[in-house]
């Protein structure tokens, strides 16, 4: 069973000026919503800083620096991975984003795939034998916190 | 049980791998138990149990055959796999708009660079 999204799109720049456009103007970018809220007071403004074993944060307007996730790979003009934790949803229980950059003639395809919960436990039954009562339990605080949002975009 | 812990007993249910290939099997027919576990190489004892959690979190239901009221059928229940669906169609969402802002952005500030190289 998958818990994977796999999206791609073209732009039309070379794949070195794409990742850098993608990580150092990530705030100029990025697209506020209030379905996916990363933090209960909206996005901020969000950052990559630090290269592999950096993070991904997110500055609120008050200037508390939130982090978002951190970077597992870096590979400039080629692939960024980065885990993707928002402050509702618990550090252990994470997902993971995977973005390649690929030149298609003068173009670069952007692929983003983000590997959901469904994927993470495994880790935690190759270290731990069986995902523990805890780790489950943070699973679930996530996908509630992430309904109500739904919810409150709903207007329900 | 409300839609919260009817989320939590799925998400609590699919963690596990074993779970999720009984219900990758479901997906494609009902199945006895004795099959399911052929299929997938678990003993019966642990296969049982599986189906026990897999039932509690109302992914799963049991029946009986017509034929054999010994043999317990097995299948998917009908919606169960919503709130998975919902993440991924969510995210899928969330990621192609950020990806369009992405373009969006890289044609504007390609046309700067373009305006900055002419003056």
């Amino acid at each position: 069973m998958t818990s994977s999204v796999l999206v791609a799109i073209r732009v039309p720049t070379s794949p070195a000026r794409a990742f850098d456009v993608f990580t150092r103007e990530i705030a100029a970018w990025w697209q506020p919503s209030d379905l996916f809220a990363l933090t209960s007071e909206g996005d901020g403004a969000l950052a990559f800083t630090g290269g592999e074993g950096g993070r991904l944060t997110a500055t609120l307007p008050d200037g508390r620096c939130l982090e978002i996730g951190t970077i597992l790979s870096w590979q400039p003009g080629m692939h960024l991975a980065f885990t993707w934790c928002p402050p509702a949803f618990d550090i252990d229980q994470r997902t993971e984003v995977h973005v390649r950059f690929e030149a298609v003639g003068n173009e670069t395809r952007v692929t983003v795939e983000h590997h959901g919960w469904a994927e993470i436990p495994r880790e935690h039954v190759s270290r731990h034998g069986f995902p523990d009562a805890a780790t489950l339990a943070r699973a679930a605080d996530w996908w509630r916190s992430e309904l109500q949002g739904l919810r409150r975009h709903l207007g329900g | 049980m409300n839609a919260a812990e009817r989320l939590d007993r799925t998400f609590a249910a699919l963690a596990e791998p074993n779970r999720r290939a009984v219900i990758e099997l479901l997906r494609r027919q009902p199945m006895s138990a004795g099959e399911i576990a052929n299929r997938l190489g678990l003993s019966a004892p642990a296969l049982s149990k599986h189906l026990k959690t897999l039932r509690a979190s109302g992914l799963v239901e049991e029946a009986r055959t017509d034929f054999d009221a010994r043999v317990r059928v097995y299948s998917l229940r009908n919606g169960s796999l919503k709130a998975l669906r919902r993440w991924l169609e969510d995210t899928e969402r969330l990621w192609s708009m950020q990806l369009s802002a992405f373009k969006a952005y890289v044609e504007s500030a390609d046309a700067n660079q373009k305006e900055a190289d002419r003056s």
